[in-house]
């Protein structure tokens, strides 16, 4: 989130798209609801009329996979209409910037492709001689990123998104008024997204034309608004800022690959720069973060002449993302997985390969609170175990509540938790468990094998005890100094253990250790920050930041880009629900941690103030992308059917996203044996692949059996009755569920032709006191462009009626 | 105590997202077993909803309801379903052994060691709550006890204290009244203009605002603007004085006439030895 989930009673409008908050996230209801009291108005799109419909001014429906139309129809509107906060757009985004003349659009393609992957070579800005971007600040030159802008979304006009997505023009229209209206400097608007953005083969740039919408709003760093993205797990965002997913280090930073061959080519590769003076270019710290990590993995083994142990990294050469790892299992590659709170026999996209993928593996470990469908995999319905030569160990697992440490929520909020019971029986935490298994590795490699130091050599300090002590490993993710150091221009001096007070300290020449650099001055020299619980005074605080309940990263900002929340005077847009402000006397800013100590770009009596720095402190050039050359897949959105879809791409004659890569062609069914839209969700009673409440008798109560939400309209077509059991089948599989008939979906007119769509949830299957059929038997091994992540949200099936009750 | 200050509900079924911590935060409290359910049991429409009625081992549930005008689909309304604790119950009226009572800050609770099992209680419930454990030998009634326990601690009751939204709001009768009322009248168009509970059986201590009329959920539309009790307290209050004078009258009338008989034999008896 850039913002907070208290911040989102500051909104004036409020958009879930490809979120069900009110299902999956319930608790933000409780600051939705305050901002509608105060008369904000709640805007609910979704295939299907959900448990958040029900609490929204306007509920638009769309056929599956047609957000970036849907948004492109808006951020129409707002360009046609001169509704953008043409002020915000000069100071705080790169509206203004010229690019390549050759850079275009032609037949949904954004340039010669090669290999699999775009070029580039036309993705880029115009500079002048000393190699500062050229910004045509009237905004009217035809090559400026705003005038592109334009051009581009000229053709989401509402007649041509109405066909592709199936709402009624009237709607996208009544949409597009609400929500514009918060591009005045005095109102916010804030988009809350889900799955339902991101688990398309374009999600990323679903949630760019987020970005985009609200940039032309002025909407990002401001109060009540930014791009509010709910997280699921409950630590889910812990684990992504820590390095969960294959492509990152801790805190973000690239991992190596095999062209990685030492820690300066690495280096050359990550480190950001920029000519202009004025742009803080964050990422040009680069260095100081990758080296305290390799002091925090190595200690005293990394050292300056071995470019600190970085060749102990591992060097990936392919992408290793969920669905590859399961290809590459599938052909015997991968011999051996340790599933850690993990079920993609039920959670993981095309479950028939995953699930037989799994029978390739000579050995599995799976942790977990109980027995899943993953770890019991050998002896799922359909096979005989003699068949499967797979080992599985499985590690009972503490709960959440049965071990101390932190969790991050979506607000970036590290708040500490202490044991509340113990765990039953042998159930240890996660951190005993990796312990156990690192100090065997050690032992191990100690004896023998192939290149042993990366293990060997690595620093544990986590105490003697029985188990690994939070506390230490939450001080080496903070950082130390490892030895004395001064810091003259700070007036500031460390010895050497000392807890280092926040990543502005960190250094590239190994005197600093730090394990997370985004997570220096969570745990310092004054406590453990994140076991702060002070509510703040509303005088005090009147937008209800609480500072010091808990700890924020970065740096306790709870806001990210909030410096974009005032004009280039430091006068905040909306001064009745200010962020920050800049106090020109004290020279400071006053209120959250400002995005970038720097005095804002101009004097009160309009002089430029040559200290002052641009808002986007993570970009090189110090300006929010409108224009975004490092995505895979284009620097604007463009609109893209999802693989399987019923009709042809009404935009361009590129059907599907050009730079996916399809893993399997064959699996791609087409719309005569498949002729209904499918898409997937989750409700409120029962928790992803079910482990932890299909095992829980008041919520089985609640739900008991799996299901599959269908329209009357497509009902009576299929003589199917509330209740009866069906057959939904796709290219790669079917299965039996229960239907309930709903008027809360509707068929939509796409492209003149009239398209269905059904609902499945997907938590069940096959192990727990409730069963079920699992959704994800049915949904494709594909990803997004730049995360792999599966599109389990838009999809091809066939509904037929089975005879039989549901069992 | 005054009507104004008993413990009270206001259910806004408006900002109620029929997420149902609030059904499962009771079952937790009060321990109460799982029922065996079945998706749709419910018949048509009856969607997520589940169980499908109250029960001994269910106080308190969330009813789904598509709300359709015209053929289309205008709302997906929710209402939670439970004792309203009236002011004037009908159920502790009809108490032959008064088990089930009305306490004095506004709960109406029952004494399991009185309880015989009779049932009147559940015939004379306008709304058809107490139900009965029909599977125990020693059997007892069940209904939602307004967390008794807790709100005697300070505690809000479980489901108050769950839900997110507030939809669920725990306070004293005469304050939310005006708080429904200032909703009503603040949102017009919002809101069916209607307190439910605010009269209904004489006035309930669990308020209920919606934006349909609550008939469409459920809510039962014949139920009188009137305590029940008012009729049936006249008729039970009559039956003991009934049962006991006409007891004395059979009694006295039986008392003389055996006496006659005992008298008449006497005479024949004493006539005989002369």
């Amino acid at each position: 989130m850039t913002n907070q989930w208290i911040d989102i009673g500051h909104s004036d409008c409020i958009m879930i798209i490809g979120s069900n908050a009110a299902e999956n996230h319930p608790i933000s209801f409780k600051h939705i609801l305050n901002a509608k009291e105060k008369g904000a108005k709640l805007i609910s799109v979704d295939p299907r009329y959900t448990r958040t419909s029900s609490e929204s001014d306007i509920y638009a429906p769309l056929r599956a996979g047609t957000d970036i139309p849907f948004i492109g129809a808006i951020i129409h509107y707002a360009l046609s209409n001169d509704l953008v906060q043409r002020d915000y757009l000069l100071t705080h985004t790169n509206a203004s910037f010229l690019v390549n003349p050759d850079f275009r659009l032609t037949e949904g393609l954004f340039g010669e492709i090669k290999g699999g992957a775009y070029t580039k070579n036309t993705w880029g800005f115009q500079k002048d001689a000393s190699g500062i971007i050229k910004k045509d600040l009237s905004l009217e030159n035809p090559d400026c990123v705003y005038q592109l802008l334009k051009k581009h979304f000229s053709r989401y006009d509402l007649d041509t998104v109405s066909k592709i997505t199936g709402t009624p023009t009237d709607t996208l229209l009544k949409v597009a008024e609400t929500f514009v209206g918060t591009h005045r400097p005095d109102k916010s608007g804030t988009i809350m997204y889900a799955m339902g953005a991101t688990q398309h083969t374009y999600g990323t740039q679903n949630i760019r034309s987020y970005a985009i919408l609200q940039l032309l709003m002025g909407n990002i760093g401001v109060a009540g608004g930014g791009i509010n993205a709910l997280r699921g797990e409950s630590n889910v965002q812990g684990s992504t800022d820590h390095a969960l997913l294959f492509h990152i280090l801790p805190g973000y930073l690239k991992s190596p690959e095999v062209t990685d061959v030492d820690l300066d080519t690495y280096l050359k590769k990550c480190i950001t720069k920029s000519e202009d003076p004025r742009s803080a270019n964050w990422w040009g710290n680069y260095p100081k973060y990758i080296t305290s990590l390799l002091k925090a993995f190595y200690g005293d083994h990394a050292v300056k002449e071995n470019g600190y142990c970085f060749n102990y990294l591992p060097k990936r050469s392919a992408n290793y993302s969920h669905i590859a790892l399961f290809e590459a299992m599938s052909k015997g590659v991968i011999k051996g997985l340790i599933a850690l709170g993990q079920n993609p026999a039920v959670g993981g996209p095309d479950g028939n390969i995953e699930r037989n993928a799994l029978a390739n593996l000579d050995w599995m470990v799976a942790v977990d609170l109980f027995e899943t469908e993953t770890s019991a995999f050998w002896e799922r319905p359909g096979v005989n175990p003699a068949d499967i030569q797979t080992e599985v160990f499985l590690f009972p697992a503490a709960s959440s509540v049965e071990k101390e440490g932190s969790i991050s929520n979506s607000g970036r909020w590290a708040q500490w938790r202490y044991t509340a019971v113990d765990p039953p029986g042998d159930a240890k935490p996660d951190l005993w468990i990796l312990d156990r298994i690192h100090k065997q590795l050690k032992k191990a490699y100690g004896e023998g094998g192939v290149f042993p130091e990366p293990i060997t050599q690595l620093q544990w300090n986590y105490g003697d005890g029985e188990e690994p002590d939070p506390h230490a490993v939450a001080k080496e993710i903070n950082g130390y100094f490892l030895k004395d150091v001064d810091f003259p221009d700070k007036k500031l001096s460390f010895k050497k253990g000392d807890l280092v007070p926040g990543f502005a300290f960190l250094k590239d020449d190994g005197s600093t250790a730090s394990g997370n650099w985004l997570y220096c001055a969570s745990y310092t020299g004054k406590g453990n920050m994140m076991a702060r619980r002070t509510r703040s005074n509303p005088q005090d605080d009147p937008i209800g930041l609480n500072p010091e309940w808990a700890w924020c990263w970065p740096v306790n900002r709870r806001i990210i880009y909030n410096r974009a929340s005032c004009d280039a005077y430091g006068n905040p847009w909306a001064p009745q629900k200010p962020v920050v402000r800049y106090d020109h006397a004290a020279k400071k800013w006053i209120g959250d941690v400002p995005d970038g100590p720097w005095p804002p770009l101009k004097n009160p009596d309009g002089s430029k103030n040559p200290d002052g720095k641009y808002s986007f402190i993570m970009t090189p050039e110090g300006f929010a992308c409108l224009f975004a050359p490092t995505l895979t897949d284009g620097p604007f959105p463009e609109h893209y059917e999802p693989l399987e879809s019923p009709v042809a791409n009404l935009m361009s004659m590129q059907q599907n996203n050009p730079v996916i890569k399809i893993w399997r062609p064959d699996e791609i069914g087409d719309s005569d044996k498949y002729p209904i839209v499918a898409t997937t969700y989750r409700v409120t009673e029962h928790w992803q692949a079910g482990a932890m409440t299909r095992n829980v008798p008041w919520l089985v109560e609640l739900v008991p059996n799996a299901f599959m939400e269908i329209s009357n309209d497509l009902a009576t077509e299929l003589d199917i009755a509330d209740g009866d059991k069906v057959k939904v089948s796709t290219i790669r599989g079917s299965i039996e569920i229960c239907a309930l008939v709903t008027r809360r979906l509707q068929p939509l007119m796409v492209s003149g032709k009239k398209v269905h769509q059904v609902g499945l949830i997907w938590h069940f299957g096959y192990k727990g006191l409730a069963t079920g059929e699992s959704a994800n038997m049915l949904t494709p091994h594909v990803g997004d462009a730049n995360t792999m992540i599966p599109e389990f949200k838009a999809f091809l099936c066939n509904v037929e009626k089975v005879k039989g009750d549901i069992s | 105590m005054n009507n104004n200050d008993q413990m009270a509900f206001l259910y806004d079924s408006t900002k109620c997202m029929g997420c149902r911590g609030c059904q499962v935060a009771c079952k937790q409290w009060h321990e109460l077993p799982a029922e065996k359910t079945r998706f749709f049991a419910g018949g048509a429409d009856s969607g997520y909803q589940n169980p499908i009625h109250l029960s001994e081992h269910t106080y308190t549930m969330i009813t789904f309801h598509e709300v359709v005008e015209d053929g289309k689909l205008m709302d997906w309304a929710f209402w939670k379903t439970q004792c309203q604790h009236c002011l004037e119950p009908a159920c502790a009226s009809v108490c032959l052994v008064g088990a089930m009572h009305k306490t004095e800050n506004g709960p109406v609770v029952w004494d399991s060691h009185k309880c015989i099992g009779c049932r009147y209680c559940m015939l004379a419930c306008p709304f058809n709550i107490p139900k009965f454990e029909w599977k125990k030998v020693i059997s007892d009634i069940r209904k939602c006890d307004f967390c008794a326990d807790r709100i005697a601690e300070g505690l809000l009751p479980a489901c108050a204290k769950t839900c997110a939204t507030g939809a669920i709001l725990f306070g004293k009768r005469g304050e939310l009244i005006e708080i429904a009322k200032e909703r009503l009248s603040k949102d017009p168009e919002k809101y069916y203009q209607h307190i439910y509970g605010l009269e209904e059986a004489g006035g309930t201590c669990v308020l209920n605002i919606s934006n349909v009329p609550l008939k469409h959920l459920g809510y039962p539309d014949n139920v009188p603007m009137e305590p029940l009790e008012k009729n049936t307290q006249i008729d039970m209050a009559a039956i003991s004085p009934a049962v006991i004078g006409l007891g004395a009258i059979l009694g006295v009338t039986a008392f003389v006439i055996n006496r006659r008989i005992e008298l008449a034999k006497t005479k024949e008896k004493g006539g005989q030895n002369e």
